[in-house]
C-alpha cells in the first residue's frame, strides 16, 4: 500500500532514483507541451495561447482523479503523503508576488528549468534570476519574512471539506468547471488571433 | 478545438462523474453496517471462547493467545486474568493498541465482568474489520463460577460433565482458585508489545 | 502535442510521485536546495545559525540530496530528450520581436528574482504548491491559484508592452 517511502517499503536510494525517472517524464510532456516557449506562456494572460491553463488544468484533474480511486480503494494513503500546509496570508501574498514574477520574466521556475537546459538564453538568466531571489529570501528572512511567513495558518486543510461539499462533488465542480473553460478559451484565442497575427 | 481534445476532455469529466458516485453512493465500512447486519454479527456464536477454552489456553501457555481486560485500571490491579493487558473500554479506540488489536496472527479475547463491556468492545472492533477477535462468555462472573469455584456436577449427569469437572478443579488449582478464592494470583504483568512501523508523511514538496 | 495529452500524462507522473515517494511534483524547492547547500559550503557556522538555513542543514546528508533535487535533474533530461526528438534545441532568446534583447534579459532576470522570493514566501511555487496542491484538493494550492493567475489578469494589462 502505498505511498512507498514514507512508510519505509523501498530505500532511500531506490527513492531518488524513482524521483529522477518521475522527473524525466515531468520535463519530457512539459517541454512537448510547449512549456519551453515563454510566448506561449505570457499568452495566457494576453488571450492569445491559452496552453499553460489546458495543461495545467488536465493534470491537477488528473491527479485529483486517480488520487481520489487510489485512496478510496485503499491502494495508498493521501494523508501519509507530502500535503502542503495552508498558511492563506503567506500563500495569497507570495502568489501575487509570484504573478509579477510569471508576467514581468514569462516563465515560473518548473518551466524555466526546462528552456533553460533546452537553450533559451532568458530562461538560463530566469533560473539566474530566481536563484538570486531565493538568497535575498533567505539572507533577509529573519529580518522581513519570518513572522509573514508564519502567519495565517490553518494546518492541512481540504478544500472540499472547507467548503462543506464531499470530495467527488468537488472534482466534478473542478472538472466541469475546468471544461467549460476550455471551451470557452478555445473560443477566445479564435477571437484574438483574428484580429492580429501573434508569433509564437 | 479538435476531436482529440474534445475526446480527452470528456475522458476527464467521465472520470470526475466516478469519483462523484462513487463518494455519493459508497460510503466508508462504518455507515455501510445496516441494522439487520449488526444483528446478523451480534448473532453469532463463534465470537465467544468459553471459561473452559480458556483456561485450557492459558494452561497451555498458548503463545499467539492476547487477553485484553477492558474494565478499570483500579478493577485490573484488584483481579485480572494472568498475562491480560489493561485497555479501558474508553481508551480502545486509542492509536497506541491499534497494534495489539489489528492483527491476524493472535487469538485476541476481551474479557470483562460480565459479557456486556466485552460486546460493545467487539461490536467496535468488528465494525473497524479487526480480525480474531473474540469475547470471554459470561465474563469474570462466570469465571469465578466455573474456573475458581467449580460445583460438581449431580450424580445423575453425563460422563462428560464429570470429566469437565475434574478438569475445572484442576483449573482451578492451577489459578489459584478452590479454597482460596479471591486472593490475587501470582500474576504475569504483561508490556503493550508495541512494535509500529515507522509513518510518517513526507514533508518538502517545493517548500 | 496535444495540451490535454501532456497535461494528462504530467497528471499520471504526479500520481506516481505521490505513490512511490509521497512527494508532489515540483521545482523551486529544488533551486532552494541549492542555495541552502552552497551556503551551507561556504560559510557553515552562518548556515548553522541563521533560522532560514538551521532547519535545513546538518542532516546525514548534503542538503543538496533531496527528492525535489534528483526530480529536477530528471526534469532537465526530461526536456533534452523531449526537445532533441522534435528539433527544438537551439540557443535563442525567446522573446516577441519588438523586444530587445537587453530588455528582455532585464525582465527574465527581475521576473526570477520576483518568482524566487514569491516561491519562498508562498511555500511553493507553481508546480509544486498549485499543482500538486490541487492534485490532493489542498486548500492552499486553490488560493495559490487565485494569487498567481488571478494576480496575474490584474497585472497583465501594466505589463501588456512586454508581450503584444
Amino acid at each position: 500500500m502505498g505511498p512507498l517511502f514514507p512508510q519505509e517499503l523501498i530505500s532511500e536510494e531506490i527513492n531518488i532514483l524513482i524521483g529522477f525517472f518521475i522527473g524525466i517524464g515531468f520535463g519530457f510532456f512539459l517541454e512537448a507541451a510547449g512549456f519551453t516557449n515563454t510566448k506561449k506562456l505570457a499568452g495566457v494572460f494576453y488571450g492569445y495561447d491559452f496552453v499553460v491553463l489546458k495543461v495545467f488544468f488536465s493534470a491537477a484533474i488528473t491527479a485529483a482523479i486517480l488520487l481520489f480511486f487510489l485512496n478510496h480503494f485503499g491502494i495508498m494513503d493521501i494523508s501519509l503523503t507530502f500535503y502542503p500546509k495552508t498558511f492563506w496570508i503567506p500563500t495569497l501574498i507570495g502568489g501575487f508576488i509570484m504573478a509579477f514574477g510569471f508576467i514581468i520574466g514569462g516563465f515560473c521556475p518548473g518551466t524555466s528549468i526546462c528552456a533553460a537546459v533546452t537553450g533559451k538564453i532568458d530562461a538560463m538568466v530566469f533560473v539566474l534570476g530566481a536563484i538570486i531571489g531565493i538568497f535575498a529570501y533567505a539572507f533577509s528572512f529573519d529580518a522581513l519574512w519570518k513572522d509573514l511567513r508564519n502567519s495565517g495558518a490553518m494546518g492541512n486543510v481540504n478544500i472540499a471539506e472547507w467548503m462543506g461539499i464531499s470530495d467527488g462533488l468537488f472534482i466534478l465542480l473542478l472538472t466541469v468547471v475546468a471544461a467549460v473553460a476550455f471551451f470557452a478559451v478555445t473560443i477566445i484565442q479564435k477571437k484574438v488571433t483574428a484580429n492580429r497575427d501573434y508569433e509564437l | 478545438m479538435n476531436k482529440s481534445s474534445i475526446l480527452l476532455v470528456v475522458l476527464l469529466v467521465i472520470g470526475a462523474f466516478g469519483t462523484f458516485i462513487i463518494d455519493t453512493t459508497q460510503r466508508e465500512p462504518f455507515d455501510k453496517v445496516q441494522p439487520c447486519d449488526l444483528i446478523d454479527i451480534i448473532a453469532q456464536t463463534n465470537k465467544f471462547v468459553t471459561t473452559d477454552e480458556l483456561a485450557r489456553k492459558i494452561m497451555s501457555d498458548d503463545p499467539t493467545l492476547t487477553i485484553i481486560d477492558l474494565r478499570s485500571k483500579t478493577e485490573y490491579d484488584k483481579y485480572s486474568l494472568s498475562g491480560a493487558i489493561n485497555i479501558p473500554l474508553e481508551n480502545l479506540s486509542e492509536e497506541k493498541y491499534e497494534d495489539v488489536l489489528n492483527q491476524d496472527v493472535r487469538t485476541v479475547i476481551f474479557y470483562s465482568n460480565s459479557s456486556d463491556l466485552a460486546v460493545k468492545a467487539w461490536m467496535l472492533t468488528s465494525r473497524l474489520t479487526y480480525k480474531n477477535i473474540f469475547i470471554l462468555q459470561g465474563g469474570l462472573n462466570r469465571w469465578v463460577e466455573t474456573i475458581l469455584k467449580p460445583k460438581p456436577p449431580k450424580e445423575t449427569a453425563l460422563r462428560t460433565e464429570f470429566e469437565m469437572y475434574s478438569f475445572r478443579r484442576a483449573a482451578s488449582s492451577y489459578f489459584g482458585g478452590g479454597s482460596t478464592v479471591g486472593e490475587t494470583t501470582i500474576k504475569k504483568k504483561v508490556a503493550l508489545p508495541i512494535k509500529r512501523k515507522k509513518k510518517s508523511a513526507a514533508g518538502g514538496g517545493c517548500d | 502535442m496535444n495540451s490535454y495529452l501532456a497535461g494528462i500524462f504530467i497528471g499520471l507522473f504526479m500520481v506516481l510521485a505521490y505513490y512511490f515517494s509521497g512527494e508532489g511534483l515540483g521545482a523551486s524547492g529544488a533551486l532552494k536546495s541549492v542555495v541552502v547547500a552552497s551556503v551551507d559550503a561556504v560559510n557553515h557556522d552562518y548556515a548553522s545559525n541563521a533560522s532560514f538555513f538551521k532547519a535545513r542543514v546538518g542532516g546525514e546528508h548534503s542538503p543538496a540530496k533531496t527528492w525535489l533535487v534528483f526530480e529536477v535533474l530528471g526534469v532537465i533530461a526530461g526536456a533534452i530528450i523531449s526537445a532533441a526528438f522534435a528539433g527544438r534545441l537551439k540557443i535563442e532568446i525567446g522573446k516577441p520581436t519588438h523586444i530587445t534583447n537587453k530588455k528582455r534579459l532585464i525582465a527574465a532576470l527581475i521576473g526570477g528574482a520576483l518568482f524566487g522570493i514569491g516561491s519562498q514566501l508562498g511555500r511553493g511555487c507553481t508546480s509544486g504548491m498549485v499543482m500538486s496542491g490541487m492534485g490532493v484538493l489542498s486548500l492552499s494550492g486553490f488560493i495559490g491559484l487565485i494569487g498567481i493567475f488571478g494576480g496575474g489578469y490584474i497585472i497583465a494589462y501594466f505589463f501588456r508592452k512586454l508581450w503584444i
